[in-house]
């Protein structure tokens, strides 16, 4: 059997919702489409480049206590003075005393995604493993297959939802090996507009293994601006599956901040299904050490007169290895469609490495598209230009790294998410970069 | 002692002997003018005197005050008052040109032992000099040299000679791709920075530029050396006659 199947299938009876007949088929679904295909392999067309051999031994368990841990300082400022929604989750459960859900307008509702299963499974029913395709994410198979809480999000139609809902999730591995499937669903009704962010963070602890699966539905004229800190520590392994639908005239705007976790994966799929959707994806990321960290996307574009946009931009260290794969496919009947893909990465040490694949698949003939991947060293003759001001090395390399990633924070519509992408940014050179740069010489 | 003092100074660039033997003497209060044909090793002189990597000197010395800056990190170099104004100045996406001219500005103070500047006080700092140069807000807050016109880089280059206060100022063509107006505007700039305590290295291909920062001293740099000295008519000589002399005696 494969690794991790038999913990689902025993544990996935006393899940709620079990006895539902269509829950019980998906959780089923779940299990067969993983059983079928097991942990993703190099010759898995988006699993080219990260290995999960680190998974294979079974040595990770599904969390079964949850530790009484408070709200703890996070390391976004800005962030945190918001007024949000707040939904907390630790080991993958909600916790109701840490979430913050006061005065939500009619129309709307914040909920624990396993209370909701218990209390109104017939809401979920239309979207719950209906967005993200199983047989081509096989860890959102394994997570499906283990579905039991998370967060859901509804908005009603028309509804500009007056805060930002806020999902911090707290991983607590105590002294073993844990493994977590959280499972989230967002849906906005035609013309809601709402913007999530999401904070991914670890307890103190032994090491851990994060699987984490987001639907997501617009609908027409839908609004979601969507930002992640991925933050864990360097003791887990964080693969995050997000799959969006798209109906006409809905934008989605994404932006995906990941310095953390020993591998580190967001792979979203975003299926672009009427016409005139404007859809972002852009993303940040930061690695030392042997951090692996993938950011993969695909991009369908299924209807006319859609635009797609992708900018990744990533600064590697040590022997940390980045990775871009990026497929925008355009079928047939998506004329007029305007795609751009861009992957850029910053090597700051000679084993530092990048593997970026931007792919395009068109299928229409009528398009505007574009991709490219860059890849490189620090401008020398823009760093001697700095030195020759008398700007020491060290703080040299540092502005030339912050102006790199600082296009694409500019772009951040929400000012406090931006001051905290800067300002961790911040951080992590003076942490990973300062010290090598120093020993680096003339 | 001579502020800056090059004694048989011999450098490569990819292995190949660009400046051959090569000596200069500038004493404090000084401005000479280097002349010379495209190719001689000008800006090569440039990037050898700041220490941009790349540039291998094999032989000779280089004395700065008396201390020989060969060892020393370009950073180092500029915080000690040696200041280039490029030939061709980098754009840097990202950086705006006030952060820039403030981070240098205080890395050189803190190290002469100066009270460094906050942001406040800098901008007023900045915008005494750069009204002098006709450099407006609007430019110190775009990102530095990025999408500035020829001129507007070299007239940037002006104001951080100007705000960093350099010992020696070694200027790499900064009149080439100036209008008539800005050329008097950078010459005034230059001229004001003359001093006593401060030396200048003009290199330019233009005698018309001597007319406004009248030199102590004209050299002619061809083939990697100084082979011909004199006063401000050298450069007049020069214009009239063209460099073929001193190409024939190196062939
Ligand atoms: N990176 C390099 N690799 C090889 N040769 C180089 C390099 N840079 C400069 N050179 C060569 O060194 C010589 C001197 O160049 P340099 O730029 O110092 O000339 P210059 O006197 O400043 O000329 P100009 O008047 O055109 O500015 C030239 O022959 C040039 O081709
Ligand atoms: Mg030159």
């Amino acid at each position: 059997m494969q690794p991790y199947l038999a913990q689902a299938l025993d544990a996935s009876s006393t899940f709620a919702g079990a006895g539902v007949g269509w829950i019980d088929a998906l959780r089923r679904a779940g299990a067969d489409a993983y059983g079928e295909h097991g942990l993703p392999r190099r010759r898995d067309e988006y699993w080219r480049y990260t290995n999960l051999n680190a998974l294979l031994d079974e040595s990770f368990k599904l969390s079964e206590t949850v530790p009484a841990i408070g709200l703890p300082t996070l390391p976004h400022p800005s962030v945190a003075g918001l007024a949000t929604y707040r939904v907390v989750l630790v080991n993958g459960r909600v916790q109701p005393k840490l979430c913050a859900l006061d005065g939500m307008p009619d129309g709307v509702l914040i909920s624990g995604l396993e209370d909701l299963l218990a209390a109104a499974p017939d809401r979920l029913e239309p979207y719950l493993g209906q967005i993200a395709p199983l047989e081509d994410m096989p860890m959102a198979a394994l997570n499906t297959a283990f579905l039991q809480d998370g967060m859901a999000i509804f908005i009603g139609e028309n509804i500009v939802l007056d805060k930002p809902v806020h999902l911090i999730s707290i991983t607590a591995p105590g002294e073993g090996a844990m493994m977590v499937q959280p499972r989230h669903i967002v849906v906005l009704g035609p013309k809601a507009e709402a913007t999530l962010i999401e904070t991914h963070i670890t307890a103190t602890g032994g090491s851990s293994f994060n699987n984490i699966v987001t639907e997501l539905q617009l609908a027409e004229g839908a609004k979601l601006n969507h930002f992640v800190f991925q933050e864990e520590a360097d003791t887990s392994v964080h693969l995050s599956g997000t799959a969006v639908s798209l109906a006409a005239g809905s934008f989605y705007d994404s932006f995906v901040l990941q310095s953390g976790a020993a591998i580190g994966r967001s792979e979203i799929r975003a299926y672009l299904n009427g016409p005139g959707v404007d859809c972002r994806l852009d993303g940040v990321y930061l690695g030392t050490g042997k951090q692996v960290v993938d950011n993969t996307t695909y991009v369908e574009h299924a209807a006319p007169e859609c635009r797609s946009r992708q900018v990744y931009k990533g600064v590697l260290d040590g022997q940390a290895r980045g990775v871009f794969q990026g497929k925008v496919h355009v079928m047939r009947d998506a004329q007029k469609t305007d795609g751009h893909q861009l992957s850029r990465a910053l090597l700051l040490s000679p084993r530092a490495e990048i593997d970026a694949r931007p792919e395009l698949e068109i299928y229409a003939d009528d398009v505007k598209c574009s991709h490219g991947a860059t890849a490189g060293e620090l401008d020398e003759d823009s760093l001697f230009y700095l030195l020759s001001r008398g700007i020491p090395r060290t703080t040299a390399r540092r502005m030339l790294i912050e102006a790199f990633l600082s296009e694409a924070i500019a772009e951040i519509p929400l000012l406090a998410v931006a001051e905290d992408f800067s300002t961790h940014v911040r951080q992590w050179l003076t942490g990973h970069i300062d010290q090598q740069a120093d020993g680096a010489g003339t | 002692m001579a502020l800056l003092e090059i004694r048989n100074l011999h450098a490569n660039i990819d292995g190949k002997e660009i400046l051959t033997g090569l000596n200069l003497t500038v004493d404090a209060g000084e401005v000479h003018a280097i002349m010379g044909p495209n190719g001689s090793g000008k800006s090569t002189l440039s990037y050898v005197l700041t220490g941009r990597a790349g540039y291998e000197v094999t032989d000779g010395e280089i004395l700065f005050d008396g201390k020989d800056v060969i060892e020393m990190a370009p950073d180092e170099r500029a915080r000690e008052g040696v200041f280039l104004a490029f030939q061709y100045p980098v754009e840097i996406p990202g950086v705006t040109s006030m952060t820039f001219l403030r981070t240098a500005v205080n890395a050189v103070r803190e190290h002469r032992g100066e009270s460094v500047f906050d942001p406040m006080d800098f901008v007023k700092y900045v915008r005494e000099r750069a009204t002098d140069l006709n450099i407006s807000d609007d430019m110190l807050k775009r990102a530095v040299n990025v999408g500035f016109s020829g001129g507007e880089k070299k007239r940037m280059e002006m104001l951080q000679m100007a705000a960093l206060e350099p010992r020696i100022a070694i200027l790499d063509e900064t009149d080439s791709g100036l209008d008539i107006d800005a050329l008097k505007v950078v010459a005034d700039g230059v001229n004001a920075m003359r001093s006593p305590e401060r030396g200048m290295l003009l290199i330019t291909h233009y005698q018309r530029l001597l007319d406004y920062i009248v030199p102590d001293h004209v050299h002619v740099l061809a083939n990697g050396q100084i082979v011909k000295s004199g006063d401000k008519a050298l450069a007049l000589e020069l214009e009239e006659k063209g460099y073929a002399e001193f190409l024939e005696n190196a062939a």
